[in-house]
């Protein structure tokens, strides 16, 4: 009796007891499907056909020999090295912006954000006019300037960075509130410390600041770099991948070899999001890792 | 941070969980799996037309005329008890069944693209109705040949059609009135159509003469499987083991293209599919190549309908979409039921009602046929009448094969790739052959 309540009464017992549900919805929806998916990457599979012979692991080798995948992977590298640095770069500076005293500053937080929470397919439509070759107002205002036209989405070589531009716009505004919560942990006695001791703005900035919020930079490039590979929803609703395979991505592809291909493709898509999977596990340790080098103050 | 983004996370993991489990408890109510204890056998339908009544000030006629006729046939069939579903926009049609299939939840009766039909040949439980067609009763060959021809999978009937498009001319009779320019008539050829666009192009004025879809998906592909065939080409050879659309006259008719896109930038490519019907009914386009579907998004506009151009000045050859009614056998009693709603909800009298009703051109010669309908639609519905008589220069179907999609990407891709000005159409389809050849000899 005693010994049973006091397993019962166990902060252990207690704590499991109420994350219960949860545990029980992530085994369901998260463990579950990533199991199937890999018992799936070894099968030749269509969705629609229960017969799924196993064929060990040709699925995987046939990945390099893809012309489309190699193409959409390639994409993904690109997009990540152009978003995750511009929309950190661009946060920083507009955290820093907004990081001060003056009238309207709660709009302008509040303008800034909007973005993070309008849908996508909004954004999407939005952009495809504003970026339009001929009707855009991109152009006509690049145009009172000098400059352009620019085919933008109709331009396959354009088709990528335009993306990038929208996705930035898009992001911008999450990126920025976690770095102005992380400017406002600074400390103000370190800031006036530098400054006593003669250190103009952009020294107390570059050598006080930004290493006090380096947990938050570790953070958003850990989160971008994720986000940026796994990119879809863009991709799906303003491009479908167009012009030419051009803006075509690896989740992407794995969404039309699953669904719409109509050939048993489902056990290769599986098979490359598994391996897509194991590079957004590699690419986060190996950050956390050089992270941890780097990072010296916990936020 | 990370604490709370994980308490965001399991608090979202919980709503679905319970929206999920909701769901589970609307759909396993008892569904009448049989009809001997009197109780009706309940079928549940699902379709793409929206819910009924106004959307946004726009009266769902669509929607309207699939509810008024299972309500009819419920109240006529005391046996059986039609569930009226909304399910998805139909372009997530076989995405949706594909999921439900997964976890046994497939509906009786769904609206399916045409082209989908090769994919689901081998689902779980999809009905063969080759024996049912057959019914005396249901006059199978009063549809188009091209409908039944699509709805047959390696000589299975898995589909019987629920609409028939095809594509025309929709003209902007003002651009052509503003610019001294007689409108498209029935006797057109590409090089008037040509002629035309250029005619009606204004850089100042940011007009063009044509708009084309060129997202390299299915529509752009089957505006230029059209021409393909007036041009006296094929997709694939009758065994469909190889492509033959890089031919002479596959050449001819992408280059018809090419010199309005790219010699006379005559044409707006539309590269996402998402902007010409704005630019139509905006004045911003002169020409379209269209269906009947898409004239109800052009208000604003006085547009006149005309059958496709022809290269030879006799061919008007031009292409259906047919979509199609895919049932699943739930249980003997369900299949039924959802055999006899089909043949109820297709039969000519409920094809005629629903055309008067939505605009649909209707699925059964005999329906074109009847005294006066043609007048009687032309009427109701301006331009309508031109794309049902254009019913008459279908000749042709695509293949139907599990691996259209692939082969449809592949010339979508060479045919974009032309538009754009950055390959030769030869070359282009060559690649795009081979890339086809290659697809066609894995076995499927």
């Amino acid at each position: 009796m005693g010994r049973f309540r006091r397993i019962m009464g166990s902060d252990h017992i207690a704590g499991w007891a109420f994350i219960l549900p949860s545990v029980v919805l992530i085994l369901l929806f998260g463990l579950f499907p990533i199991v199937w998916g890999f018992v799936l990457s070894l099968q030749k599979a269509s969705l629609l056909n229960p017969v799924r012979p196993f064929i060990g692991l040709a699925n995987y080798q046939a990945i390099p020999k893809d012309p489309l995948t190699r193409k959409a992977a390639l994409n993904t590298v690109i997009y990540t090295m152009m978003f995750v640095p511009s929309s950190i770069v661009l946060a920083l500076f507009v955290a820093s912006a907004l990081n001060r005293k003056i009238r309207l500053i709660r709009f302008y937080r509040l303008a800034v954000f909007i973005p993070v929470v309008a849908s996508t397919i909004a954004t999407g439509i939005m952009f495809l006019w504003l970026l339009d070759k001929e009707f855009g107002l991109a152009n006509w205002a690049l145009g009172t300037i000098g400059l352009g036209p620019f085919g933008f989405f109709a331009d396959p070589s354009q088709a990528l960075p335009s993306l990038v531009l929208m996705t930035v716009w898009g992001w911008l505004g999450f990126d920025t509130i976690v770095y102005l919560a992380a400017l406002q942990g600074v400390p103000q006695e370190l800031v006036e410390a530098a400054a006593m001791d003669g250190a103009g703005r952009w020294s107390t900035f570059r050598h006080v600041t930004l290493p006090l919020l380096s947990p938050a930079t570790l953070l958003l490039v850990v989160w971008s770099t994720i986000s940026a590979l796994q990119l879809f929803d863009e991709v799906y609703f303003v491009t479908k991948g167009g012009p030419l395979d051009s803006t075509s991505v690896v989740v992407y592809r794995v969404f039309r070899l699953a669904f719409t291909s109509g050939v048993p493709a489902a056990g290769y898509a599986a098979a490359i999001a598994y391996v897509l999977f194991i590079v957004i596990l590699l690419f986060t340790l190996a950050q956390f890792w050089l992270g941890n080098k780097v990072v010296h103050y916990q936020a | 941070m990370k604490h709370r983004a994980l308490f965001a996370i399991l608090v979202v993991m919980a709503m679905i969980g319970v929206a999920c489990s909701g769901d589970d408890d609307g759909s396993s109510e008892p569904t009448g799996t049989t009809g001997t204890s009197g109780e009706p056998v309940e079928i549940t339908l699902w379709h793409g037309y929206g819910q009924p009544g106004e959307v946004n000030g726009v009266e769902n006629y669509e929607a309207d005329s699939m509810k008024a006729l299972i309500d009819e046939f419920n109240a006529t069939h005391e046996s059986i008890v039609v569930k009226n579903v909304f399910c998805c926009s139909n372009d997530n049609a076989l995405q949706k069944v594909t999921v439900a299939l997964q976890g046994g939840q497939q509906p009786d009766i769904t609206y399916q693209y045409g082209t989908s039909l090769p994919q689901l040949a081998n689902a779980p439980g999809v009905m063969d109705l080759t024996e049912r067609v057959q019914d005396e009763d249901f006059a199978w060959d009063d549809f188009f040949a091209g409908s039944r021809e699509a709805g047959t999978v390696d000589g299975r009937v898995l589909g019987v059609p629920a609409l028939i498009d095809n594509l025309a001319i929709v003209y902007n009779e003002d651009l052509f009135a503003e610019a001294n320019l007689d409108v498209p008539s029935a006797d057109w050829t590409w090089e008037d159509f040509r002629a035309a666009a250029k005619a009606l192009t204004d850089p100042a004025k940011k007009q063009y003469g044509f708009a084309f879809p060129a997202d390299a998906s299915e529509d752009t592909v089957w505006h230029y499987d059209a021409m393909l065939w007036q041009a006296g080409g094929d997709i694939l050879n009758e065994d469909n083991t190889e492509a033959l659309f890089n031919s002479e006259a596959g050449v001819k008719a992408l280059d018809t293209l090419r010199d309005m896109a790219v010699t006379d930038q005559s044409v707006y490519l539309d590269l996402q599919n998402s902007k010409l019907d704005d630019l139509f009914n905006t004045g911003h386009v002169g020409m379209l190549i269209t269906g009947p579907w898409a004239l109800s998004g052009y208000p604003d506009v006085n547009y006149g309908v005309q059958i496709l151009p022809s290269f030879d000045g006799s061919n008007h050859e031009t292409i259906a979409g047919p979509d199609m009614w895919v049932l699943f056998d739930n249980d003997e009693a369900r299949a039924n039921a959802a055999w006899e709603f089909v043949k109820w909800f297709t039969a000519a009298q409920q094809v005629e009602t629903d055309s008067m009703t939505t605009g649909h051109l209707p699925t059964r010669q005999s329906v074109l046929d009847t005294t006066g309908f043609i007048e009687a639609f032309g009427k109701k519905f301006p331009g309508n009448d031109v794309f049902a008589e254009n019913l008459a220069n279908v000749k042709k179907a695509r293949p139907v094969l599990a691996s259209y999609d692939q082969i449809s990407q592949a010339m979508g891709k060479a045919i974009v790739s032309v538009l754009l000005g950055e390959s030769e159409s030869q070359a282009a389809l060559d690649d795009a052959a081979n890339e086809v050849n290659g697809i066609l000899a894995v076995p499927q």
